[in-house]
């Protein structure tokens, strides 16, 4: 006796998410900052998957389309948490944490801390071109912004972070 | 430090985070995801089929056999639908089934056996009743009789009664690994087994086999 069912989208299902989830969720990780913050965007944005699986496993980028997902399900939580509490004077934000809560004992805080003080869209572009390994073409797709404007962003952040952690490494390099 | 040692520098910077979620957890989740969003379109099913339950009423008479009329050849396609699942006859001889919520599998199954169909429909029970034997038949054989997918949480299947073997019939089934923990990825997947177990890694909530045809399993 032979058997099919919806039991075959499952297992397609649970190979894409043993293959993508952790690339995912650097790649949110980089881009939020805080790992548990992560952690829940990136599950809601793979149940998400799962519930239009049909769609999204003929996405031609599907680690792509979680990834974004998960960021715009972060974008909406805080819109609705900026409705409930006071938004922080931009200028307190100038030098952010740089890694909250368990995140500190899994990632390089100094280079998760240079990372942080970058631009919302700078992490966008690094966690999909350096993390999920996005060309530019895809990348601009997912942003919703202009080819030239990922290289923009790419190049700015890979300068800003040069800048920072260039000194720091020069001195570790000579000790 | 140039720009091949920025960019390991940064992934190296996270190497270390790993998901600790169970994907059963996920695939969970993902189904209460599904379930808030049928919630609009269960109450457009009721009402469609509160008016198609009128039709069938008004046309068929007392006592009709079942609610699937039997398609004669070149008739209008003849539709009954219910609020957990529809069955439609197709000009060609295909039955369309559409299953949206596992209830009522008598009905459904005393529905297709009017229509001709030899089959067993079991929902949240054992697959196969004692008196019924799988027929160990090829995957090809079974894909040209049953077309199955699934979309929006309900589960589409398609059967095509002329391409079944003789003295085989249909077995729907309620997969009872249903919401169980997926197998690891070394088990077999789909496909790959055969016999009256279901194969390891076929853990969804509903499925499709062969039988061999009886009076006590398909009727």
């Amino acid at each position: 006796m032979r058997w099919m069912g919806v039991g075959t989208q499952q297992l397609d299902f649970a190979e894409f998410y043993r293959s993508a989830a952790d690339e995912c969720l650097r790649a949110v990780l980089v881009s939020v900052g805080d790992q548990d913050t992560a952690r829940e965007l990136v599950d809601e944005a793979f149940a998400r998957a799962w519930a239009s699986w049909r769609t999204v496993s003929r996405h031609p980028a599907p680690k792509a389309w979680v990834v974004r997902t998960a960021l715009n399900t972060g974008i909406s939580r805080w819109r609705r948490r900026r409705r409930e509490v006071p938004v922080p004077d931009p200028a307190s934000l100038a030098n952010p944490p740089a890694v909250s809560g368990a995140s500190a004992r899994l990632v390089d805080p100094r280079l998760m801390a240079a990372v942080m003080r970058l631009p919302a869209r700078q992490r966008q572009v690094i966690a999909l071109r350096l993390l999920l390994d996005l060309d530019t073409a895809r990348t601009a797709e997912v942003l919703g912004i202009a080819p030239g404007t990922v290289m923009a962003h790419l190049g700015r952040a890979m300068a800003a972070l040069r800048h920072d952690l260039a000194p720091e490494l020069q001195q570790e390099n000579r000790s | 430090m140039n720009d091949n040692e920025l960019i390991t520098a940064v992934r190296e910077s996270v190497a270390d985070v790993y998901t600790v979620t169970p994907v059963a957890h996920v695939i969970s989740r993902g189904r209460a995801v599904r379930a808030r969003r049928r919630i609009p379109g269960v109450v457009g099913t009721l009402a469609m089929a509160a008016g198609t339950a009128l039709a069938v009423t008004t046309l068929l008479p007392s006592g009709h056999p079942g609610l699937l009329a039997s398609g004669h050849p070149g008739s209008h396609p003849a539709s009954a639908q219910l609020v957990a699942w529809t069955v439609a006859r197709q000009v060609n001889g295909d039955i369309d089934i559409t299953i949206n919520q596992l209830q009522d599998p008598v009905g459904l199954q005393s529905t297709l056996r009017a229509d001709g169909l030899p089959v067993t429909v079991s929902f949240s029970g054992p697959p196969l009743s004692a008196s019924c034997q799988p027929d160990d038949t090829g995957r090809d054989v079974l894909s040209g009789v049953a077309h199955f997918h699934t979309s929006d949480g309900s589960a589409y299947l398609v059967i095509n009664p002329s391409a079944l073997p003789s003295g085989t019939g249909v077995s729907i089934f309620d997969e009872p690994g249903a919401g169980a923990p997926l197998p690891s990825p070394h088990m077999p997947r789909h496909g790959q087994g055969s016999g009256s177990t279901p194969p390891a890694g076929i853990t969804g909530p509903l499925a499709v086999g062969l039988v061999y045809a009886s009076q006590q399993c398909t009727g």
